[in-house]
């Protein structure tokens, strides 16, 4: 009894060292065993074939396209053994059969292919048992398919009229190697887990890390391999899902990873939405994935116990290639995150490499994959995962800058883009994107000088972009000069703006960009002819430049040609149905040169394109990025436009640094309101300030039309969306006047002006009531801050005349209405400055 | 304009009225067989005054209609040819000629923003998580992601984004003119594989033109025809890409790559930086496989058997050894007396703060752990002397390197262990991370310890609502956390299969509370370190069991749970972890009986 019990363990033992690959114990296991006598000798010699064979193959592992060993001592034992114990023929018929496969793969491995193939054909190896298998026998059979598989290709090879049938066996000898080795390879698992929570007191050497030897690699493999070679992608396509779809084991990560990034790669390269499957559908019958010339011959088969794949419920299965791609590459991307080498001492510079290169082939198909669907916000994100490889990578760190640039991060992304201009200093690309962002919302005109002015350094290295770096020069100027509040100061950018714009456009003669900005300097410091002759020029560069059409309608109408203005306007318009800052500056010009119930007419135009523009998009299309093809294309559109002169005032218009930060507040402010309130206001905010901007301009022209109840009630639509803009309380304030409440405008101009400091209309209607309300040195204090902030507007000027003139100041006062009549003279109709001055 | 071609397209033209509808899928078929057709149709839109362009267009935009997806596909491919042939015309400024090429574009444009009952088409994308399980992961097996604000705010949802609905244009003006031809572009995109190459080459050579027109490199390219410049928009250019990598795939790599380099140039000078993203990935990831410019297997795309092994040599520190480093030290902190604010931080937790994540902790990382270990230290070779072994027992391997002061564990029944070879070494270390774990929820050690989703009362629900609130981001007071502990029951539980392995991963996880304790106030380390266990946990229900969990577990040693409590924030200066956690009485329990 005891024998019979301590036999049954060794049993155990050996299958667990079979199962663990433990070679070196079988030749003690096989002499306890032969010592209970329970069984015959030719055990012993199976197992001892199989030991010599195995240990032969972990010394000397086959590799992938090389030639077969010739026979050699260990492999002549081994052969030996397996012969012994097969021609005896007293093994158990399971055990016989591992016999000669076993002996098939040695044949396979001496190069004996035809005699491999012979031993195989003895044993059916579908009718090996796959339920209840013990571990070591699903390998086994794993491996015997692939070797048959080898073996039947390097036949096919030798004789070359190969038919579709023989193609057919040795693909689905190798798919079946590969599925029995994912079973193999996660009932390997387990055990080992059961093993390791079981583990007796002294526990045995734990296995090494499980490496798929050759044969498993093979069958795991080669079946997709031939499937495109063959030109069959939906069948290589097919069989890189199934392998995926198993559950993962630690042996089969690195192999996932691989395979994960290919499918990626080739859903990507090779597909496209049409011609797409999901993972879950049958594939087309017809595909133009395939070669045409490919047999569509598949043998289906069906084993008994296939390997676990992932189920449950609510699993995510794409469904579009961009999708799948995404997903995979995101797991690969895990995967190769964790390989992340991260030691910088020079031994390691190798395996260095290797990481960087598995993982930078990733991230640049993940940008592949966001990029189509304008995921920048997640692409930064995957990015920043990436910064472990980037020390010294400058592609690494530019793909970073430029996808935090286009999710919109310009802060960061300028931070990252100095790192990159270190590892890449000649390159005038970066420095440009640089300022581009610096003059962009950020306003930071002093880095963005730096910047443009490197690129203006590089001298001739620059080539076309030298034209780039001076216009650049020239914009950061030109905001520093609208900035400036001492004259001297403004003056002085202002030359140093147009110095470079000449610049920049001697260089690029066909730039329409330099031409138009110097043309809008030169309108700015109010050189009217001059400016004209340049935006003339501009159009003939390009026609339908809607800024260049507005600057010609602006510069118009400074010369006091309403209609004219007015006329380009509407042509423009024609071009750009749906840009608000033209239908603004429309509407002024219509109050002036037609009628204010034109105007109106205007502003319910207004409503209806905002509408058309906002309410059609989904609602859940709200978040930045949102959107399929980028953020919003409505979005983007208006951003330029749009933006700009909200964060300015629409009058007086210039992008002041103040008024950058007082549009912040007001932004925080009703933001905090409207957690409140329950406003509908989720998402982007500029949809609605531009609501509130045409409601404004309503409340103008009604204030112009002598109507306060009317003004207020379109104030009050402003006011429900931003209540604390500087924008609504002058309007109320404004209304207030013309109810001839001056206490009350006089508390709404010291309101705005709280919130914007800047705020030059406040400015100056605040010097006008206090004015008139007998205060006139606080008046003229006022006034004269308004004119210093301002200095091209001539109604600050011609306030402060009437109160220089009410205090008896006649000399003063007559010079300032001199300035006011000069400065009127060239005054168009909206400020030159709500044009946007961007890269 | 030869006779022949111009006698095709005429029969193509007349061909088709006089099908009956049931007749036309087999005529869809049948348009492949007719050779000359298609390169007779390309010559009739190229040359803008033929007076066959009207009758052309105004077939392939029947075709379009028939909402036969052959025809339609046929229609496409002339798609590239026809955007050019618009683009150039109104970059002349002549406007009339290409009247019916514009009113194809927009006409497809139109049938192709709406559905087949004429509602307007939404589409949509949804953005995989790795956080929810898919058909090919599962999320607790791929460890963590880095614990960034984005990867907690999608965590467990599956964004979906939508573009459309696109509103019906009727004429072409400046603005929409980009607007409508992207979404054509996409559209073409969408039937790449349907393509045949003389459409992918027209394709490029659009691309080429409508970049460097007026531009110095239009002398490069040595291309005359127009020369002002065209506007171009980012969006459209990066769907332009997207067509010029499946070229470049695909059987045309000359043209392919001439255009990606032209389209990659008006980027730099327009300083598109989506259009350079995607093109430099795209240049960089074909940089590297080396593309064959066979003309007859058109695809490129090439596998061949890769070794399954990982290549990176076992000794670099990579970021998943390095967790299992950081890992250890960490327990070694909660072993020996010390606070972790005084304890000086070597390189290494600086390294990989967005790499912090549990982990499988199978025998292959704790090898590297220790090789890593032996390579900073150096000391670990086998058959050290007791003291030697004591330390690495507790894992504090680095600390013992850093100050020499090996730290004050119990010499037991571990010694019975024979620490021969590096395997059964490393087997050991196993063990405890393993087992560790368990003796914690015995002793009722700290709460993070303890999660197990199997085990949930309904009576947790106050606790666990106030979790969630946490995790909504405010922090909370030490002093609440406390009475959170006092609150909590005795429970106790048995952590095996996958609860363990969330055990390590939360474990590990406190890392994360120890790096980010430099910024955070400590009342609120600890509930970062709960907010973060959202991270791997795989719904918001099962965080709120989970908290619950952890905080009822945590109470049993109620006379020094204040305290406890902070052991995973950032001061650890209790005596009595060393009863608790001290892997002596691990193995004690786990020895010989097992």
């Amino acid at each position: 009894m005891t024998a019979r019990k301590s036999g049954s363990r060794i049993e155990t033992e050996i299958e667990r060292c079979r199962s663990e690959g433990q070679w070196d114990k079988i030749p003690e296991l096989v002499r306890q065993l032969s010592a209970k006598l329970i069984s015959t000798d030719d055990v012993g010699e199976l197992l001892l074939g199989e030991m010599k064979l195995q240990q032969f193959l972990k010394e000397n592992p086959l590799k992938q396209n090389c030639s077969p060993r010739t026979a050699c001592p260990p492999l002549t034992e081994a052969r030996s053994h397996l012969t012994g114990a097969l021609q005896r023929g007293n093994l158990r018929p399971e055990l016989q059969q591992e016999a000669s496969v076993l002996m098939g793969k040695l044949c396979y491995v001496e190069g004996d292919h035809t005699e491999a193939l012979t031993h195989f054909s003895r044993v059916n190896l579908d009718d090996m048992q796959l339920s209840s298998a013990p571990i070591y026998r699903l390998a086994m059979i794993a491996e015997a398919y692939a070797t048959k598989g080898l073996c039947l290709e390097k036949m096919s090879t030798s004789c070359p009229p190969s038919s579709a049938e023989r193609d057919q066996e040795i693909i689905t000898c190798y798919e079946k190697s590969g599925d029995i080795a994912l079973l193999y390879l996660q009932e390997a698992e387990k055990a080992l887990s059961v093993g390791m929570q079981n583990r007796s007191p002294k526990p045995g050497p734990v296995s090494q890390e499980q490496e798929l030897g050759f044969f498993l690699e093979t069958g795991l493999q080669r079946a997709h391999v031939i499937h495109f070679k063959n030109g069959n992608l939906t069948r290589g396509v097919g069989r890189f899902r199934e392998i995926l779809r198993a559950v993962e084991t630690r042996t089969t990560q690195n192999l996932r990873m691989t395979i994960a990034r290919q499918l990626a790669e080739i859903l990507l390269r090779g597909m496209c939405e049409q011609s797409y499957w999901s993972p879950l559908e049958d594939p087309p019958a017809q595909s133009p994935l395939d070669e045409p010339q490919c047999t569509h011959t598949h043998t289906e088969y069906t084993l008994p116990r296939r390997a676990r794949i992932y189920m449950g419920e609510n699993l995510f299965c794409p469904q579009e290639n961009t999708e799948e791609a995404l997903l995979l590459l995101l797991i690969s991307e895990s995967m190769a995150n964790r390989d992340a080498v991260l030691s910088r001492i020079p031994e390691h510079s190798a395996d260095r490499v290797l990481s960087l290169q598995s993982a930078s082939v990733v991230y640049d198909l993940l940008t592949i994959a966001l990029g189509r669907r304008g995921q920048y916000e997640m692409l930064s994100e995957c990015l920043e995962r990436a910064m472990k490889f980037a020390f010294e990578e400058f592609h690494l760190w530019y793909q970073l800058a430029l996808s935090l640039m286009a999710a919109g991060k310009s802060a960061r992304a300028v931070k990252v883009l100095k790192e990159c201009i270190r590892l890449k200093p000649d390159d005038p690309t970066i420095p440009l994107l640089a300022v581009k962002l610096c003059i962009g919302n950020l306003h930071w005109l002093d880095e963005g000088e730096c910047f443009a002015q490197m690129v203006v350094d590089m001298q001739d290295k620059a080539a076309e972009f030298r034209a780039k770096g001076y216009l650049a020069l020239g914009l950061v100027y030109s905001l520093k000069a609208t900035d400036a509040s001492l004259r001297g100061v403004q003056e002085e950018y202002q030359k140093k703006a147009l110095g470079a714009f000449q610049r920049a456009q001697s260089l690029a003669p066909t730039d329409h960009l330099a031409v138009f900005y110097l043309a809008l300097q030169l309108a700015v410091s109010r050189q009217i002819p001059e400016a004209l002759g340049y935006v003339r020029q501009a159009l003939q560069l390009q026609g339908d430049d809607v800024h260049s059409l507005h600057l010609l309608a602006l510069l118009l109408s400074a010369q006091k040609h309403y209609h004219d203005a007015l006329n380009i306007i509407e042509m423009a318009l024609s071009e750009y149905p749906e840009n608000f800052m033209l239908l603004f500056t429309k509407v002024k010009l219509e109050t002036l040169c037609r009628s204010p119930e034109e105007a109106l007419l205007t502003c319910k135009h207004m409503l209806q394109i905002w509408k058309s523009c906002y309410n059609l998009t989904n609602p859940s299309d709200s978040g930045r990025g949102s959107s399929l093809l980028d953020r919003a294309v409505a979005d983007r559109r208006q951003l330029n436009t749009v933006t700009l002169p909200d964060f300015s005032d629409p009058e007086t218009g210039s992008v002041h640094a103040l008024s950058v930060a007082a549009s912040r507040v007001e932004q925080a402010l009703s933001e905090a309101s409207s957690l409140q309130s329950s406003t509908p206001k989720h998402g982007p905010l500029h949809p609605w300030m531009t609501l509130a901007q045409i409601w404004l301009h309503a409340a103008e022209v009604y204030i112009g039309m002598m109507k306060p109840a009317e003004a207020m009630a379109c104030t009050q639509e402003a006011a429900s969306l931003f209540p604390t803009s500087h924008n609504v309380l002058f309007m109320k304030g404004q209304v207030a006047e013309l109810r001839g409440n001056l206490e009350d405008a006089k508390r709404c101009y010291e309101e705005a002006l709280a919130i914007s400091p800047a705020h030059i209309r406040s400015m100056q209607r605040l010097g006008v009531i206090l004015y008139q309300l007998q205060r006139f040195s606080l008046a003229e204090k006022v006034l004269c801050e308004a004119v210093q902030l301002c200095s091209s507007s001539h109604l600050g000027w011609h306030s402060l005349a009437e109160v220089l003139q009410a205090q008896g100041n006649m000399a003063a006062a007559s010079e300032c209405f001199l300035t006011a009549l000069q400065l009127e003279a060239s005054n168009p109709i909206m400020p030159f400055t709500i044009l946007p001055r961007a890269l | 304009m030869l006779a022949m071609d111009q006698g095709v397209v005429e029969e193509w033209l007349s061909e088709f009225k006089t099908f009956p509808e049931t007749a036309i899928s087999s005529y869809a078929a049948s348009l492949k067989e007719k050779a000359s057709l298609v390169p007779a149709l390309y010559k009739v839109i190229r040359e803008n005054y033929s007076d066959l362009l009207e009758p052309v267009c105004h077939q392939l935009f029947e075709f379009y209609r028939s909402g036969e997806a052959r025809l339609q596909r046929f229609t496409l491919q002339f798609l590239p040819e026809l955007v050019w042939s618009y683009l150039s015309v109104s970059a002349g400024r002549n406007p009339h000629h290409s009247g019916c090429i514009e009113a194809l574009l927009l006409g497809i444009y139109n049938l192709e923003i709406v559905d087949k009952d004429g509602q307007s088409k939404v589409l949509t994308f949804t953005v995989p998580s790795l956080s929810k399980p898919s058909v090919y992961h599962e999320p607790s097996a791929i460890g963590s992601m880095a614990l960034t604000e984005g990867a907690l705010a999608n965590h467990g949802l599956s964004r979906v984004v939508y573009s459309g609905p696109h509103l019906q244009r009727e004429t072409f003006t400046a603005q929409n003119r980009f607007e409508v031809l992207t979404f054509l572009l996409l559209c073409y995109n969408a039937a790449l594989s349907y393509m045949n190459s003389s459409s992918l080459q027209s394709l490029c050579q659009l691309s080429s033109r409508v970049c460097i027109c007026g531009y110095p490199r239009q002398q490069v390219r040595r291309y005359k025809g127009i020369n002002s410049r065209m506007m171009v928009t980012s969006e459209f250019l990066v769907q332009l890409i997207t067509g010029i990598h499946f070229a470049l795939c695909n059987g045309e790599p000359d043209l392919g790559s001439k255009a990606l380099d032209d389209v990659l140039y008006r980027a730099q000078l327009e300083l598109y930086p989506e259009v350079l993203l995607v093109g430099n990935a795209i240049k960089t990831s074909l940089h590297g496989a080396a593309l064959k410019s066979n003309k007859e297997g058109t695809r490129s795309i090439q596998v061949e058997i890769t070794p399954t092994s990982s290549r990176i040599s076992r000794n670099a520190v990579t970021s998943m050894s390095i967790r299992g480093h950081r890992w250890k030290r960490h327990e070694s902190q909660e072993n020996s007396i010390d606070s972790p604010d005084s304890t000086p931080l070597g390189p290494i937790p600086t390294i990989s703060v967005t790499g912090v994540s549990g982990e499988r902790v199978a025998n292959g990382e704790a090898l590297r752990g220790r090789t890593e270990a032996e390579m900073l230290g150096g000391a670990a070779e086998p058959g050290l002397d007791p003291k030697g072994q004591e330390v690495r027992r507790q894992k504090s391997l680095r600390r013992h390197v850093e100050d020499g002061t090996p730290s004050t564990g119990r010499l037991q029944p571990r010694d019975a262990v024979d620490l021969g070879s590096p395997e059964e070494l490393m087997e050991i270390s196993e063990v405890d991370e393993g087992i560790c774990t368990q003796a914690a929820v015995k002793e009722g050690s700290p709460p993070i310890i303890v999660v197990s989703s199997s085990n949930v009362t309904p009576s947790i629900g106050k606790t666990a609502g106030k979790g969630l609130r946490r995790l909504t981001g405010s922090k909370s007071s030490k002093d609440k956390e406390r009475e959170k502990e006092k609150e909590g029951e005795v429970s106790r539980k048995q952590s095996c299969g996958r609860a363990m392995s969330e055990n390590l991963e939360l474990l590990s996880l406190k890392r994360l509370t120890l790096t980010s304790s430099q910024s955070v106030p400590k009342g609120g380390a600890l509930s970062l370190s709960r907010t973060a266990s959202a991270a791997f946990s795989r719904s918001f229900e099962q965080v709120s069991n989970a908290l619950g969990v952890t905080n009822r577990a945590s109470s049993p040693a109620s006379n020094h749970s204040p305290k406890e409590n902070r052991h995973s924030a950032c001061s650890l200066q209790e005596e009595s972890y060393m009863e608790h956690l001290s892997p002596a009485n691990i193995s004690v329990q786990l020895g010989p009986d097992a």
